[in-house]
């Protein structure tokens, strides 16, 4: 049974994705927006396409709402909760569909999961979160579908199997990724998809020859983009005081204190209403830092805002943010980038994926984390040819199972030399300063 | 994961949580029941009567398929940072924590629809 903090959370995303619609064939007139959202569909997405470039922001809008109502249908069609890691899902799509996911090549990647499910016997439902940011990989569909030469129709058969194919391979690759980084990076099907996207790169390098990487950028978005997040995060701030009142901002204030280790649902946790006043808040905050450093509001940088609201319902807040955001902050003065760089200022927002990190070991961890993150995300995107949208996720699960290995070493290590009678460690402790 | 998987895994989180306390005693034991399992935790660690209730929270949280089937697979192997009841407590039929004796005592129910939590209780447990 659907509850009534849910349904309110339907009506919220049902609202988002009719206004995105709405300003999407405002800005651009109905007959283009169609044209673009078609010309959207068989468009390269590879990293890093921006498509309110691409197509128009207007055919860039509709495309995103129309990806994430597929999420948004799908979670109620498996009746699986709207809660946190659900909204986080549908903000990426939401967010991504502005910069590589289209209606069409995440369709794909959907039945794939479905029969890897079906294959080993367990429901859909149990996979959903796998699909759902599985659509990660849906460049790699539109790839095989446009860029390696093939026939239009022989192209869309190639690619409907091949996102079919990694779709069924993500749940046992994302399990044991997992398992890596101990739930320490947000964005595990990044690094998921990462690993896929390396194998994929070297099949497609093999058969096809070598693939430009391309880049579309829009510098000057509308002032409809510019304004969007702080609308919506009035909106989610609004809403969550509206819904919880006193307890919603009582409530923010205990997500402060949660790590946000994976998985951590702050909606069922501590509330839906604390939740979106926690997303408002985080997405303003990451809205500000863009218009501070004096990067542009466009498709990528948009994507990655919503991704942190999402993830503000499933890990993220101030508290376990900053650091990250510091870190790479740093790294980018120190290596001589510009912050509003494409690179550096994705880095910054995306790299918060590490946030557990900061969370469950302390700022000064975080602040490495940040750093190391800038430095290993220039690389990786070169590694799976663009096709792994969350190359952020990918270079961020990289870092956490690097940090999470050595803070594990040096903790079980120095437990080991302490004495492992449990009784004895406890008197010391109790015994020391 | 087979059956003796997700046993160990849920094995292995309770017992990372219950260590986590650092009990003097700790007793684990599992019986096959009806169609399912029933597994007892027993610990020694003195614990508050909200620590109680956040442990049955985090133990009956309402069944979640779409965590349990994914980041449930990472009971018993996330081994930094603190044991996490709620990992397990989506995967299971029932559960139930009482103060026994100065104890602990968590009853899991872990099971197919013929289980029927709350019977056959073993109440003679060894080492507590």
């Amino acid at each position: 049974m659907v509850s009534r903090e849910e349904m309110f959370l339907y009506g919220f995303f049902c609202l988002i994705l009719a206004l995105c619609i709405g300003a999407g064939f405002a800005l651009q007139g109905f007959p283009a927006t169609l044209r673009g959202l078609w010309q959207l569909q068989i468009h390269p997405s590879r990293l890093l396409i921006d498509f309110t470039a691409a197509a128009g922001e207007g055919a860039a809008l509709v495309n995103a709402a129309l990806a994430a109502a597929i999420g948004l249908a799908l979670v109620a069609i498996t009746r699986v909760r709207l809660s946190g890691p659900t909204v986080a899902a549908v903000c990426t799509i939401l967010g991504f569909g502005l910069f590589g996911k289209t209606p069409t090549n995440i369709l794909p990647i959907f039945l794939g999961v479905f029969l890897s499910a079906r294959l080993v016997g367990k429901r859909f439902n149990e996979y959903i979160m796998i699909a759902l940011f599985g659509t990660a990989l849906g460049p790699l569909v539109t790839m095989l579908a446009v860029e390696i030469g093939a026939a239009p129709a022989v192209g869309s058969l190639i690619a409907a199997a091949g996102g079919v194919a990694v779709g069924m391979l993500l749940p046992p690759l994302a399990l044991t990724m997992l398992r890596l980084h101990q739930g320490y990076s947000l964005y595990n099907i990044g690094l998921t998809a990462g690993f896929l996207g390396l194998l994929m790169a070297a099949i497609v390098s093999a058969s096809a020859g070598t693939l430009e990487m391309g880049s579309l950028w829009n510098a000057s978005p509308s002032l409809v983009l510019r304004l969007m997040i702080p609308a919506l995060s009035v909106l989610l701030v609004g809403s969550g005081m509206l819904l919880g009142r006193r307890a919603a901002w009582s409530g923010f204030l205990r997500i402060l204190r949660l790590s946000g280790r994976l998985p951590s649902d702050f909606m069922s946790m501590v509330g839906v209403p604390a939740s979106l006043v926690n997303m408002g808040i985080l997405g303003f905050a990451a809205w500000l830092y863009v218009v501070l450093v004096g990067g542009p509001l466009n498709g990528p940088v948009l994507g990655a805002i919503l991704t942190v609201m999402g993830f503000a319902a499933f890990g993220k807040h101030l508290r376990n943010v900053w650091p990250i955001v510091g870190g790479v902050l740093a790294a980018t003065l120190i290596f001589g980038k510009d912050l509003a760089g494409p690179g550096p200022l994705l880095a910054a927002l995306f790299g918060t994926t590490l946030a557990p990190l900061a969370g469950e070991f302390g700022p000064f961890v975080g602040l490495v984390a940040g750093f190391l993150h800038l430095a290993m995300v220039e690389r990786t995107g070169a590694w799976h040819l663009g096709m792994n949208l969350y190359n952020n996720g990918f270079a961020g699960g990289l870092t956490a199972t690097y940090l999470v290995a050595v803070i594990e070493w040096y903790r079980s290590s120095r437990a080991g030399r302490r004495g492992a009678t449990p009784g004895q460690s406890a008197e010391r402790r109790k015994g020391e300063p | 994961m087979n059956r003796k998987e997700y046993i160990l895994h849920l094995v292995g989180e309770m017992a990372h949580f219950v260590l986590d306390g650092e009990p003097t005693r700790m007793v684990i034991s599992l019986h096959q029941e009806q169609d399912g399992l029933h597994l007892v935790v027993l610990d020694d660690s003195p614990r508050s009567d909200e620590e109680i209730r956040n442990m049955q929270a985090a133990l009956g949280s309402a069944h979640r398929p779409e965590l349990a089937g994914y980041y449930g697979s990472m009971a018993g192997l996330d081994l930094l940072g603190q044991g996490r009841l709620s990992l397990v407590g989506w995967q299971v039929k029932q559960a139930e924590v009482s103060r026994v004796n100065n104890t602990t005592r968590i009853n899991l129910w872990l099971g197919g629809g013929q289980l029927t939590p709350g019977k056959d209780l073993p109440e003679d447990l060894p080492g507590l």
